[in-house]
């Protein structure tokens, strides 16, 4: 046993330098460097900090390859995840960070956001204008918008009686024990409250009981709730209707055109991801170089087929490819991109009595 | 009376840096978690060092004791299956030729090495309406609609077994490993049936294993959120699912950080029951 | 007569366990089956493709994730093996009234859930000064792979008659001679299973290797979850199948090398 041990630490040792030679032979990993090495020069390092594919593998290899500045891409899964993470580096380590809007929010009012230099972004004017002067950041100063979605319902009408048009009819008794919705308090209270008539972002204590008992008429209908990975039960066969966000929705309709989107008549929700610059940043001239990169046209219709959520680029507009603008989780109707609402945080009271709610309806279902 | 100081001497330098560790790396922060359970949440992020009681007197809502109940629940009923699974197999694993009980050690290992989520995945391809299952079913003819295997107490139970039951079988195996079979034959040539022989004297001698194996599995088994949301369709909240909320979505620190403690005695309390077992189960004559 | 039932029961015990081995490996054998799947969604099977292996082989970012992951496991894993097996051996044959406190406090990282690990580490990492990165990130996987090495080496311990070790005593061998001759080779079992453990406990953490990391240290797992928000690809099948098959050849080897030492071992043993 004692030979068996110490064969396992030689294995173990022996791997670790296997897969040290693999990495070492064909990477430019850079090493860890926090930028003060009293070079005037910025060094030709770029510190990403997003979801994993969130930008595509190959516009950062051309990237790199174009400037020379290396890229250390790390993940996190939650933006809540993000913030605590910044919040204790304050504001240093990382040159771009991607994250949802209302977080994006928070860490602007913390001060953990530097502004932009526009002069050094030129191609900050490709971005279409109605993207631009959202609620996280009104004038413009802190963030470039990168992905912008809104949940979707998708069905497949094959095995699907009822005309679904909207929220409502999610709790039409024929769905019985066959919807996957995601796995959020704040946007399937949201979408009950909308059927109310009421905003996503209701605080007052009396209508929130009273769309409890609104979403627990919903309990029957629901087969699965997924945050992540909704469409494998639509496309699994799993569930028959789904409520997601867009990407999720998009994917949905690339494996299986049959399927159909509904553009919700009760009003869309809305949601932007966007870039912006840490207050310490410690590669800023980087981070600017790296944005107007992004922000080319030809790049950014490069980068939204692979992501599938909607492009704010309109310098992208004429490459963008036919099978991403034909998609029709994409592809939204003026009229319904008109009357779209942001989930905004809202008070603790509330958020607290969202999630109990919430954690009462999951109960009842299981 | 001096060798035995010294010997002891030699302990503490042996104990030495698992002392520093715990005290430094786990205990601070620890207390940290313990404090942080008796502040207030600031307005949207963050806490403020104000001193609070709410965050226990929220725990007595009826909706937390359920999920309270149903993850003790769980973890009851997972403990009790991989034991009833994982103990005969480290028996049958103690009794092969020592070359075949490494091997089988690492078999049992090995899949743990890959991604936990991508595993769970594997189970889903198998479970799913047109998985791997239901069509072997439908083939034969045993049934004539899939079954709903997926998203369902069962399947919940199925994942929390399988994920933990190396921690079941890694210390029975230890224990029953190095366990005297003379013994085991006295009783037997003193006229013990197998099964009192087994009851009396294996079952005895390797409970410091079972219950190691035990508490590996019990304590876990209600913090894993993962199984219940990909395997349970994410229909059962448990202490780990809610904890992981507060944290993550409702941004409310301290009420995690109150749920965390709660978790923390219960397994202190287990632990302390283990201890006073263990201490019991060392047989007179071996210790 | 005897020895027909001997067989018999044999035979009955290898069954069990290889239908127990079986139900474990079942899920691993799809995951192997779909890292060959076209389709990049898991949900439908798209045909026979050998793209994501090549997808792997230039992802660098997948790559760079792999290497940290097994520099964190292995060296977490090797300094929690010295300080779980020396701590229990400490314990167990000293006797030290604040043992039994240390042993709970000790086990507590594997109870707490691993978000308030995350987030009680990021606080107190931050307040102590110790910068984010590889070195944080061991001292936090050390923290909860060295119960798995403790508790598996103390029952290993409780069960060994302490008189072996006397004798040797007695024999003139010195405390560093009965520990090492005596017994390590008795609790090796012990040790290893603890390792075995402790590293795929490692290789499986996300959060806290989240909150530990800086900028170049981002694991696999946390690069696995993350890769949520955009759908998982069987690119991390393939990954998964590639490292079990270099786990089974290493096995395998060091079998095949350890079989001449261990019948001499065995001998020894007995």
């Amino acid at each position: 046993m004692k030979k068996l041990l110490v064969g396992f630490m030689i294995a173990a040792m022996a791997m670790t330098l296997l897969v040290g030679c693999g990495s070492a032979g064909d990477s430019s990993q850079p090493s860890t460097n926090n930028g003060a090495e009293g070079k005037t020069d910025e060094e030709k390092v770029l510190n990403i900090f997003t979801w994993a594919t969130y930008f595509p593998d190959d516009i950062l290899k051309s990237f790199t390859e174009e400037t020379g500045i290396a890229i250390n891409y790390s993940n996190f899964s939650t933006n809540e995840e993000m913030l605590s993470k910044l919040e204790t580096v304050q504001g240093g380590e990382y040159d771009i960070v991607l994250a949802s809007d209302y977080i994006v929010k928070m860490a602007i009012d913390k001060g953990l956001v530097k502004k932009l230099d526009k002069a050094q972004i030129p191609n900050y004017d490709n971005l279409d204008p109605s993207y631009l002067g959202n609620y996280f950041d009104p004038d413009n100063e802190y963030t470039v918008p990168y992905g912008v979605g809104t949940p979707l319902i998708v069905y497949d009408p094959s095995r699907v009686d009822v005309e679904i048009k909207g929220y409502a009819d999610l709790w039409n008794p024929a769905l019985k024990d066959s919807l996957v919705l995601v796995n959020d308090a704040r946007n399937i209270l949201g979408i009950t409250l909308k059927t109310m008539g009421k905003s996503l972002n209701e605080e007052d204590s009396a209508v929130l009981e009273e769309a409890k008992s609104k979403l627990m008429e919903l309990k029957d209908n629901v087969r699965v709730l997924d945050y992540d990975t909704p469409y494998n039960k639509l496309l699994e066969g799993e569930a028959t209707v789904g409520y997601m966000f867009t990407s999720q929705a998009a994917t949905c309709l690339t494996v299986n055109p049959d399927l159909k989107v509904v553009y919700p008549e009760e009003g869309l929700g809305f949601g932007i991801d966007a870039i912006f610059t840490p207050s310490n940043a410690p590669h800023e001239k980087n981070a600017h170089a790296f944005l107007n990169y992004i922000l080319q046209g030809e790049v950014a219709a490069d980068i939204y087929p692979q992501i599938l959520y909607l492009c704010p680029n309109k310098a992208a507009y004429e490459f963008l490819p036919e099978e991403y603008t034909s998609n029709s989780a994409i592809n939204i109707p003026e009229e319904n991109r008109k009357d779209v609402e942001f989930i905004q945080v809202i008070s603790n009271e509330a958020s607290d009595l969202y999630n109990s709610i919430w954690t009462e309806f999951v109960q009842a279902v299981g | 009376m001096e060798k035995r100081r010294r010997h002891d001497g030699s302990f503490f330098l042996a104990m030495l840096p698992l002392y520093v560790t715990t005290l430094v790396f786990v205990l601070l922060p620890v207390l940290y978690v313990v404090a942080l359970s008796f502040m207030k949440r600031d307005a949207t992020w963050g806490v403020t060092s104000e001193f609070t009681l709410e965050n226990y007197i929220r725990l007595w809502d009826p909706i937390y004791l359920k999920v309270l109940l149903d993850s003790l629940k769980i973890a009851v009923k997972t403990t009790l299956l991989a034991l009833a699974i994982g103990y005969p197999f480290a028996y049958c694993m103690a009794k092969l030729p020592p070359r075949k009980r490494g091997i089988v050690m690492v078999l049992v290992i090995v899949p743990f090495w890959t991604n936990a989520l991508v595993r769970i995945y594997g189970w889903m391809i198998l479970l799913r309406a047109n998985g791997v299952v239901n069509t072997l079913l439908l083939e034969i003819g045993i049934v004539d609609v899939p079954l709903k295997l997926l998203y369902t107490d069962g399947a919940v139970l199925l994942g929390m077994v399988y994920s933990l039951l190396p921690f079941m079988i890694l210390p029975s195996y230890t224990s029953i490993e190095k366990m005297d079979w003379s013994l085991v034959e006295a009783a037997r040539d003193l006229g013990a049936g197998k099964m009192r022989a087994f009851l009396t004297v294996t079952l005895r001698l390797t409970l410091p294993g079972i219950l190691s194996g035990c508490v590996l599995v019990f304590v876990p088994s209600m913090g894993l959120f993962f199984i219940s949301d990909l395997l349970g369709g994410g229909k059962e909240v448990l202490m780990g699912n809610l904890i992981q909320n507060q944290i993550l979505t409702a941004r409310n620190w301290p009420f995690g950080a109150a749920l965390s403690v709660v978790m923390m005695l219960m397994t202190l309390l287990f632990l302390f029951v283990y201890r006073k077992s263990t201490k019991q189960s060392q047989p007179e004559g071996m210790a | 007569m005897k020895g027909k039932k001997h067989t018999q029961r044999r035979w009955g015990s290898g069954i069990y366990l290889g239908v127990i081995l079986a139900l474990m490996y079942i899920p691993i054998v799809l995951v192997i089956v779909y890292s060959f799947n076209k389709q990049k969604i898991s949900a439908v099977w798209g045909g026979f493709s050998l793209d994501w292996y090549r997808v792997l082989f230039h992802d660098q970012q997948m790559m760079g994730a792999l290497w940290n992951s097994l520099k964190l496991g292995i060296s977490s894993c090797l300094i929690s093996g010295v300080i779980g097996t020396l701590g229990a051996v400490g314990m167990t044959k000293g006797r030290f009234r604040t043992a039994g406190a240390i042993e709970s406090i000790a086990t507590l990282p594997i109870m707490i859930p691993e978000i308030i690990l995350g987030i009680a580490f990021l606080t107190f990492f931050s307040f102590v000064g110790i910068p984010y990165g590889m070195p944080a990130m061991i001292i936090g996987h050390c923290t909860f792979c060295i119960p798995y090495i403790f508790i598996n080496v103390r029952t290993r311990l409780l069960g060994i008659d302490p008189s072996i070790e006397e004798a040797a005593r007695d024999l003139g061998a010195g405390g560093g001679r009965v520990f090492w001759d005596i017994t390590l080779p008795l609790i090796a079992p012990g040790i290893l299973s603890g390792m075995l453990l402790a590293f795929a406990m490692s290789l499986d953490d996300v959060i806290i290797s989240f909150f530990l990391a800086g900028p170049t240290s981002t694991t696999l797992p946390v690069r696995v979850y993350s890769q949520l928000k955009t759908a998982v690809t069987p690119e991390i099948n393939a990954l998964c199948t590639l490292t079990m098959g270099v786990t089974f050849c290493i096995v395998i080897v060091s079998q095949i090398l350890g079989s001449n030492k261990f019948k001499r071992n065995r001998r020894e043993e007995l």
